[in-house]
């Protein structure tokens, strides 16, 4: 059995442990019930009301998406430590890189189908109001889905030297607040003299960028315009290092 | 139970490894296996007595590659324990196995399969065999989380064979099995062995080692005590149980 073959019955196994956990599904009627309450700040908006069902909604479909891929990321190893399971994959003929690979692709699918469920609940109750698909409304969708995949590969390598769960998601969370103020901090580090200067200047690049995948300012003034192959590029540099990182970590570890 | 031809299917040589834990001002480390050699040979049911911390799950851990020898080594099937050319011939059973909870046994037992390479109508076969084999067919559909603590144990050992691998250990086979599950297990490593498959299992049952076992290695801290072949039990007062007794108050 190849490493892509492993790798892919992981991810496969990973995905339908994952929604069929209760979590998920919570999760997804949480926000379901989330978004239809946009509804309401919809109609008190007046004119503006497609825009705030649409703004919001996408918000809030981050948001609870987010929170589940860092919880998912968290204990996607650990657990499977704790629980010993590991051990009933580990003395077998499995790979270290493929099981690594296996598991964040089986999150990468499990938010990817969180986000599509949300989506098209939002979708449901745009074309119940009467209107029509935002024109960048998937491409909105795509881009979150894109930073999803970002911070759940730092969460996954976070998980493998932090201490409980909690910290991985609080350390991952913090870095998902801090991307999302990259280019401020990058303004004022500019403007910082003395010998933390450098530092700084480098710890700003050790913090994923997401303005970048900011899709839901395109319907409005949006963000500056970034070439695909760039962004393509950034997304896979994002993903691999942090998998690079969890290999050397997880290289040696023992059960 | 034992046959002629000998083929050294595991090799301990000179093996010591220690945990460390973390302590307040420096890591302790406390040592689990204290420069163990020990050998299996092909078609043998050897046996691993020893008292809680003698060092029975480290050994089968560090035979599996999820622990690494601080000294000495180790080699299984010729190869280092961590080689996956080595794993495909291992099948392992740990203490207390766990399975994922929203999976059920079919669908965990197929996703190991797959592990091991089985793939599509060979994988189902072999997973409907050994579903049968360890007495789970009629909860093949259950998921893991309603299973009772003896149904795990039979979940485990299946994943275990599931591939029909030549080495199988087994740590505590029996633990949280009712007498008949126990009977069937017995049968099981009967069966494997009739097979030329090599079994090594560690048990608190000195009785249910006394009845599968070829030889049996008594761990006092860490130490290879004692290697017992059946014969000296066979032909000792107080059995086995004599010989445990005895080797852990005088190691």
């Amino acid at each position: 059995m190849t490493n892509l073959a492993i790798a892919w019955s992981i991810a496969r196994h990973s995905l339908v442990e994952n929604y069929k956990n209760r979590f998920f599904g919570l999760f997804v009627i949480f926000a379901g019930v989330l978004i239809y309450a946009s509804l309401l700040a919809g109609v008190m908006a007046v004119d503006e009301e497609a825009r705030v069902i649409t703004d919001l909604g996408l918000a809030l479909m981050e948001l609870v998406t987010l929170a589940y891929a860092l919880m998912a990321a968290a204990s996607a190893i650990t657990r499977e430590v704790e629980t010993k399971t590991i051990y009933l994959v580990f003395s077998r003929p499995v790979p270290r890189p493929a099981y690594l690979a296996g598991k964040a692709a089986g999150l990468y699918a499990t938010t990817a189908l969180m986000l599509g469920v949300m989506a098209l609940i939002q979708l449901s109750l745009i074309y119940f109001r009467g209107f029509a698909t935002p024109p960048f409304y998937f491409k909105a969708v795509l881009f979150i889905w894109c930073s999803l995949l970002i911070i759940t590969s730092v969460a996954l390598f976070v998980s493998l030297f932090s201490t409980s769960i909690v910290s991985t998601v609080t350390i991952s969370g913090i870095l998902w607040t801090l991307g999302h103020f990259t280019s401020e901090a990058r303004f004022l580090i500019a403007r910082a003299s003395g010998a933390s200067a450098p530092l700084l200047k480098a710890v700003a690049y050790c913090i994923p960028n997401f303005q970048l995948f900011n899709a839901r300012d395109l319907g409005s003034a949006g963000p500056a315009a970034v070439s695909p192959g760039f962004l393509a590029g950034y997304l896979l540099l994002w993903i691999s290092v942090p998998y690079l990182f969890s290999l050397v970590l997880f290289r040696k570890r023992e059960f | 139970m034992m046959t002629a031809a000998r083929e050294r299917v595991v090799s301990f040589s000179g093996v010591s490894k220690a945990y460390r834990r973390p302590g307040l001002l420096k890591t302790v480390e406390v040592p689990a296996l204290r420069g163990l050699s020990l050998d299996l040979e092909r078609g043998e049911i050897a046996g691993l007595l020893g008292l809680n911390g003698a060092g029975k799950t480290t050994i089968m851990k560090l035979m599996t590659g999820l622990l690494f020898p601080d000294a000495g080594s180790i080699s299984v099937f010729g190869l280092p324990p961590s080689d996956v050319n080595a794993k495909k011939h291992i099948g392992f059973l740990p203490e207390l196995p766990y399975f994922y909870p929203y999976s059920t046994a079919s669908e965990s037992l197929l996703y190991y399969a797959g592990l091991s390479g089985l793939k599509g109508p060979e994988a189902r076969a072999r997973v409907d065999a050994v579903i049968g084999k360890v007495g789970l067919r009629p909860h093949a559909g259950k998921k893991a989380a309603e299973f009772s603590k003896g149904m795990m144990q039979r979940l485990g050992v299946a994943q275990a064979v599931v591939h029909d691998p030549d080495l199988l250990i087994l740590d505590e086979p029996v633990s949280g099995l009712d007498p008949l599950a126990i009977h069937e297990i017995r049968d099981l490593i009967s069966d494997l062995n009739a097979s030329n498959k090599t079994v090594f299992l560690s048990s608190h049952s000195i009785s249910e080692l006394e009845k599968v076992s070829d030889r049996v290695f008594i761990m006092v801290q860490g130490r290879l005590a004692k290697t017992v072949a059946r014969a000296d039990w066979e032909s000792a007062q107080g059995g086995l149980e004599g010989i445990f007794v005895q080797t852990v108050k005088n190691p």
